[in-house]
């Protein structure tokens, strides 16, 4: 998530994307990636290079380009829609690429970057978003069971302040820099005039580019990336909340879409009657429910109308009683004797 | 004489026929001046359709009509156009028998009146002949259905023309009181009452539909008593007891009514969401009214003292006009109308169409009306102005409410004064009839009525 727009907001937005091209790079399709940017650099016409946004300076690397997939864009960043996102709570009309479609197996990885403060990071120069909101949206994930564990970064000045408040378990946090500090910008390009990336996530790319779909780095050599010495300010991370030693957390489990996989030679037959291997096993089967996934889209809303109310009609004592004032009136006014020339 | 009235008709229906299939009904539906919160259609449909997914349609601040209305339509909405047409065809066909049963009256009053020589000598010019008074009904009829706010007011489908055609039947069983087949009766206020009491139902169903022609019921009393021949005194025992009579027969039936009413839906709802509406002014979209403005300005704790000041505002000339007019009730009906139509709470130009109608009735008083050119461009202007200002101020935004609020005062001014001009013509032309067309002053030069 990138949270600023305008022109010199230009590194938050390289920022984003040399992360998303990462973890591309690193295997997770663009159908599991929820990318929110105000997407205002490439066109902008202060853009000296259009349709580029470059990450590194003498322009080495562009990190837009056709596979970019934005998915929120422009003044759609919102605090809402980023909640609404993370806790799925959704119109049913939203497409598929604009939501979280994680279950309780699902690791997340969070990156924001943008200005922040104590406590809160600004959202498009309009709103903002605080630290309590964020712990309970991802207390609410942990109550869905929309994550496994999930990790967040991020990039802001007194970025730390922002995870003080989470309490959800198995989250991994890293900051920037410490309540008080500013996080500052890396290189600054003459050629197209704004600074092109943040300190902490230019050396965070650093890393990231040696490690690749096998790689058994852990998160502790993540926490070590860009030392007050590079940084100027001093990056944090909060792991109490985590279960597991954070020394055995692969990196490629959160930044990478890592599967066992299992090469076999020989050739299993699917066999149609499955009942037959299930009597092997009878105390071993519990009558469970079939597990199944949470519902993330709600298909049978869609498709099924809802049943057509019953029509209203106006009671019957009502009708006869007003037409017997209608038909009393009449012959009042017109007289009882012209019921002889009605019937 | 019919055969005029079908013609008339007919182009009517075709004139509106026509505009509801094109593309500008609606155009004109949405537009702030033909449709009011209190008759939309727009509102009437919610609140069906509200009905139909089982929810009360009073519920929330859409739905203002009556639940006769919901009856009406619960079974006609399809053929609403077809409603909308009918009803303006009613109103005008009773316009016009209103109208010729008052020129009847107002004959037989005049040969009265110079039988006994009540009038000057010189006023020979100033007396109503049959001839001109001829056409006077189908001028009705023709300036009631095709005036253009009444056409709008019947292609944006609002509900202002039931309320104009319940008023308009009023109007009729008021004037045609007097001619009801006189049957064998024992006593003399049995009678009486049997003419009074078309007159009062349709005045409670007038009421019942929009709070504010209960202000007519001085009007059609005044004219009552007059047909009675029952003298307006006040110590008068008769008097009081047909007032007595005309007011209970009133007020039985708008109970009735409103008792029926709360059958429909079994809930007094409607009552807060149609009188409280029309009485406390809550929403305060722009129309051709002076409420808006005011209220959308002012401090919250001012509002209720400015509502009962308004509100009194409506109510508060018929007394005055009541002693003044009460030797023409016909006359202050159509000024107690125009009323009504410039101060309610949510005016609409179908209102303004209704006493527009009348102005044919009083086409005698011409000479007399010493505004008449402005005023009627006033009236024009403003009309060709709403829409502009309108556009201005919402679309393009380079105006403001400011704007619109004065079109807005313009057009009410051109309705009071023209109301005020036909007033003084009126007077003017009583007093005439009486003292001679020549007023001389005590030392002999010429006299100038002026209305003080």
């Amino acid at each position: 998530v990138c949270t600023s727009r305008f022109w010199f907001n230009y590194r938050h937005v390289a920022n984003t994307l040399s992360v998303y091209r990462s973890v591309k790079r690193l295997g997770i399709p663009d159908s599991h990636i929820v990318l929110m940017l105000a997407d205002d650099m490439a066109c902008n016409p202060r853009n000296p290079k259009p349709a580029t946004v470059f990450s590194h300076k003498n322009m080495e690397l562009n990190v837009y380009g056709d596979d970019v997939e934005v998915d929120y864009r422009s003044y759609e960043v919102t605090v809402e829609n980023f909640l609404r996102v993370l806790t799925g709570r959704i119109p049913p009309s939203t497409p598929r690429s604009k939501r979280l479609l994680s279950d309780d197996r699902s690791n997340i990885l969070i990156y924001m970057t943008g200005h922040g403060g104590n406590g809160f990071l600004k959202f498009q120069d309009s709103e903002e978003i605080t630290n309590v909101e964020l712990a309970d949206a991802f207390e609410q994930m942990w109550q869905k069971r929309r994550y496994n564990e999930l990790l967040f970064i991020i990039d802001t000045c007194q970025g730390a302040s922002m995870y003080e408040r989470f309490y959800s378990p198995n989250i991994i946090a890293l900051a920037s820099s410490q309540v008080g500090e500013d996080s500052l910008s890396h290189q600054p390009d003459l050629g197209i005039g704004v600074h092109l990336m943040d300190r902490y996530t230019f050396y965070v790319l650093e890393f990231l580019e040696e490690i690749h779909p096998a790689s058994q780095t852990n998160m502790n050599d993540l926490f070590q990336v860009c030392p007050k010495s590079l940084c100027v300010s001093t990056p944090g991370h909060r792991t109490d909340l985590f279960q597991r030693d954070p020394q055995n957390v692969l990196i490629t489990d959160f930044f990478g879409s890592v599967r066992k996989v299992e090469i076999t030679t020989e050739a299993l037959s699917l066999d149609k009657d499955v009942a037959g291997s299930e009597s092997k096993f009878p105390d071993e089967e519990l009558a469970t429910e079939p597990l199944k996934y949470a519902e993330q889209l709600p298909v049978a809303q869609i498709i099924h109308q809802k049943p057509k109310q019953k029509d209203w009609h106006p009671p019957g004592g009502f009708i006869l009683g007003l037409w017997a004032l209608i038909i009393m009136v009449f012959f009042k006014t017109y007289g009882i004797k012209h019921m002889k020339h009605v019937f | 004489m019919a055969a005029p009235l079908v013609l008339v008709v007919l182009a009517a229906v075709t004139v509106r026929a026509a505009l509801y299939r094109s593309s500008l009904a609606v155009f004109i539906a949405e537009r702030v001046e033909v449709a009011s919160p209190l008759n939309s259609w727009k509102r009437v449909v919610e609140g069906l359709a509200l009905l139909d997914l089982g929810v009360s349609p009073y519920s929330g601040a859409v739905f203002h009509e009556t639940p006769l209305i919901i009856y009406l339509f619960h079974f006609l909405i399809e053929y609403a156009e077809l409603v909308f047409m009918i009803t303006d065809v009613l109103t005008a066909v009773a316009l016009y028998l209103a109208i010729q049963d008052f020129n009847k009256v107002v004959f037989k009053k005049q040969k009265l009146l110079i039988e006994l020589d009540k009038y000057a000598p010189d006023v020979a010019e100033l007396i109503q002949t049959p001839m001109e008074m001829h056409y006077i009904p189908l001028k009705v009829a023709l300036f009631y259905l095709l005036n253009p706010y009444t056409v709008m007011s019947c292609v944006a489908k609002s509900t202002c023309a039931i309320n104009n055609s319940v008023i308009a039947f009023f109007i009729l069983a008021t004037i045609k009181g007097n001619t009801v087949k006189k049957k064998r009766v024992l006593y003399d206020f049995l009678l009486s009452l049997e003419i009074a009491f078309l007159s009062a139902v349709f005045l409670a169903l007038a009421t019942y539909q929009s709070l504010y022609p209960l202000t007519l019921f001085a009007p059609a009393l005044l004219y009552l008593l007059q047909r009675q021949f029952i003298p307006i005194k006040l110590k008068s025992k008769s008097f009081w007891l047909y007032t007595m009579q005309y007011a209970s027969l009133y007020v039985c039936s708008l109970v009735v009514i409103i008792c029926l009413s709360f059958f429909l839906l079994n809930s007094w709802d409607f009552i807060p969401s149609v009188y409280g509406f029309i009485l406390s002014v809550p929403d305060l979209t722009p129309n051709i009214g002076l409420f808006w403005y005011f209220f959308a300005e002012m401090f919250e704790h001012f509002s209720l003292f400015f509502v009962c000041v308004f509100q009194i505002n409506v109510f508060f000339y018929t007394i005055p006009l009541a002693i003044k007019l009460k030797e023409h009730p016909v006359f202050f009906m159509f000024v107690q109308l125009a009323i009504i139509s410039i101060f309610k709470s949510y005016p609409t130009v179908g209102d303004v169409a209704l006493y527009m109608a009348f102005l044919p009735v009083w086409s005698h008083l011409y000479r007399f009306l010493r505004n008449i050119f402005i005023l009627s461009c006033v009236l024009i202007f403003c009309s060709f102005l709403f829409p502009v200002l309108w556009h201005l101020w919402i679309y393009a935004g380079s105006a403001n409410s400011n704007f619109y609020y004065a079109i807005t005062l313009t057009f009410n001014i051109g309705q009071i004064l023209l109301i005020s001009d036909y007033f003084y013509a009126f007077l003017r032309r009583e007093y005439y009839l009486t003292h001679g067309l020549h007023l001389t002053r005590q030392d002999g030069t010429e006299a100038m009525l002026v209305l003080k």
